[in-house]
């Protein structure tokens, strides 16, 4: 791929096309243009069409603040991805008994580029730890991640396990977690609840932690 | 034409865990699939060692999570043997009725994903649960939660049945044999389900005996084989019920096998609970359990909703020495190469999916 990138490029860099303007007059040109602008609109006695565009920016900005954080708390897609037990009730999460549509948390996505929220559900083994990387850093920020159950919480009852990652808040920045083994659908609805709440900015929180951070810090300290 | 290795999974919404299969294939034809596992793996059997017996249960039933009342049951069957205890006859009743459950629910949760993995999503998938729910709801009132009960202990269980448990059981058969028998509406009226499994993955009898599996897939292949009628534990030998099994060993085949065996455990606990005597359900208290009685090896075998259950355990004082575990999912796997050679890339999770297998028993 790069190669032929290259071989693209080696003919245009052999022979430079001559520039028709130099800078300097691409820059008068572009003050000329916008002073005609500028006189033809002060002649019909309207505002300059900069000035509007810097107007309607400001505005959209202070309204978008909330609207930007009220739409991402209201339509907060999980991922489908489950490791262990938590993963069926994840699925009993996601089947008829419990309405989650109506907050917003639509059906689950099975990639992760259509993704906000990851649901780890079940024990995280060495092996797997690469992969569930691999799959956060393929979601698109802002990104959040919930820790369901007491193994991805903990390591629960594989604390002793030498296979076993003792809690996914080693490996990712968890903002919100589940407790119980495993927690009832009902348990998980409350969960991404409190994640709406966090989004929304209801609760206090840093909620855009960079991953590569956490990941200096871990391997520092040799896990 | 040449051959294309795809490489499907670890983590992928259909394979019902965490399984990486490595695929050839040559067009749209399968030529080899090699599956991958070990993502799971925390080492149960290294763990149960180094704990007492009564601290072991809920490791067993965290193996299979879709039934794990079958699995703390298969446990507590090698404990109560290697104590030399007899579960009470009452108890012996009660568990009977509680691994049917299981076996419905487990039953219930694999037609749900099998229709969403060969495409007919959500319609059956939403029903199967609506179901489930109501059986785990009655599970839970006898052992206190949702989905890991640890509600067995040598000589029976951790506490009384509810006293409204046989009227709510027997409810929950006469709803159950209504709207299982609905399920047929959208699936064997169905022709593109049918065609989505008939004649796909042929399993021969001589394969099935070769290759090990248990359970529905190999009933399917025409084998009427099953631990409650070849070696009777509890009381199955009081009770009648015949064994779905069909010849073909497809995956229709082994989709109508469990859609059956659905109805044979209602008619089990029907009877069940017509029989059930009146009288203390209720095990020994933790403290009081010391092996061994000096056996040497202890070997347990059960009837899972999966297959063959088996637990091979060298008991020692207070905790096992060793344990072995033979989990029917691991074996049932090992047929999947044989099975896809020739398929079309398509069928490969429809076959997958009638397999049954689940990543907590297979990679321990």
């Amino acid at each position: 791929m790069s190669e032929d990138l290259e071989m693209r490029a080696a003919p245009e860099e052999a022979a430079p096309a001559e520039m028709p303007y130099t800078p300097e007059q691409f820059m008068n040109a572009e003050q000329q243009m916008n002073a005609l602008v500028e006189n033809s609109l002060a002649k019909q006695g309207k505002e300059p069409v900069n000035a509007l565009f810097t107007k309607l920016s400001e505005v959209s900005k202070s309204m978008s603040k909330g609207a930007i954080k009220w739409s991402r708390r209201n339509s907060l897609w999980p991922l489908q991805f489950g490791l262990a037990c938590c993963a069926i009730e994840l699925m009993d999460f996601g089947a008829a008994r419990i309405d989650a549509e109506r907050k917003g948390y639509l059906l689950f996505r099975a990639t992760p580029r259509q993704c906000d929220v990851m649901i780890v559900a079940g024990w995280v083994t060495k092996s797997v730890v690469p992969r569930i990387k691999r799959l956060y850093e393929q979601m698109a920020s802002p990104r959040y991640v919930l820790a369901f159950g007491e193994c991805a919480t903990c390591g629960g009852p594989w604390w002793e396990s030498y296979n076993i990652v003792k809690g996914i808040d080693q490996v990712l920045p968890v903002d919100v977690y589940v407790a119980g083994c495993p927690p009832r659908p009902e348990n998980l609805f409350a969960g991404l609840m409190k994640l709406q709440d966090k989004v929304g900015g209801k609760v206090a929180g840093d909620t855009e932690r960079n991953i590569s951070e956490t990941f200096r810090r871990n391997e520092n300290a040799g896990l | 034409m040449s051959i294309m290795r795809i490489n499907v999974g670890p983590i992928h919404p259909s394979t019902h865990g965490v399984l990486r299969m490595v695929v050839d294939v040559d067009g749209d034809t399968i030529e080899n699939v090699e599956p991958h596992i070990g993502f799971l793996h925390r080492g149960v059997e290294k763990l149960c060692e180094t704990r007492m017996y009564m601290q072991n249960p809920s490791y067993f039933e965290k193996l299979d999570y879709i039934s794990p009342m079958s699995w703390g049951d298969l446990y507590i069957g090698a404990v109560e043997q290697a104590v030399g205890i007899e579960c009470k006859e009452a108890a012996q009743y009660a568990r009977v009725v509680l691994i049917e459950l299981q076996r419905i629910a487990n039953h219930l949760l694999w037609i749900g994903t099998l229709c969403n993995d060969i495409g007919q999503l959500f319609t059956t998938f939403m029903w199967c649960f609506r179901d489930r729910a109501k059986v785990l709801k009655i599970l839970e009132d006898v052992a206190g939660q949702r989905m890991f009960y640890v509600n067995m202990r040598v000589g029976g269980l951790n506490r009384p049945l509810p006293a409204d448990f046989k009227d709510r059981t027997y409810e929950l058969c006469d709803y159950l044999l209504t709207s299982v028998a609905e399920y047929e509406k959208v699936m064997d009226h169905n022709e593109i389900f049918k065609e989505r499994l008939k004649g796909v993955g042929v399993l021969s009898s001589e394969d099935a005996i070769a290759y090990g599996v248990t359970g529905p897939v190999l009933r399917a292949s025409g084998i009427e084989e099953d631990v409650r009628k070849s070696m009777p534990y509890y009381i199955y030998d009081k009770i009648s019920f015949s064994l779905p099994f069909k010849s073909e060993g497809d995956c229709y085949a082994r989709y109508r096998v469990r859609y059956e065996e659905i109805f044979q455990s209602i008619r089990i606990i029907r009877q069940v609970l017509d029989m059930m005597p009146e009288g203390d359900v209720v095990g020994q208290p933790i403290k009081l359990i010391n092996p061994p009685a000096k056996p040497d090896t202890v070997v347990a075998r059960r009837e899972l909703p999966k297959g063959e259950g088996l637990i091979y355990m060298v008991p020692d004082k207070q905790k096992p020495y060793r344990l072995s575990i033979r989990a029917p999912g691991f074996v049932n796997l090992a047929v999947l190469p044989k099975l896809c050679k020739g398929e079309k890339f398509a069928d490969l999770f429809a076959i997958f999916g009638s397999l049954d297998v689940i990543f907590g028993e297979t990679d321990r």
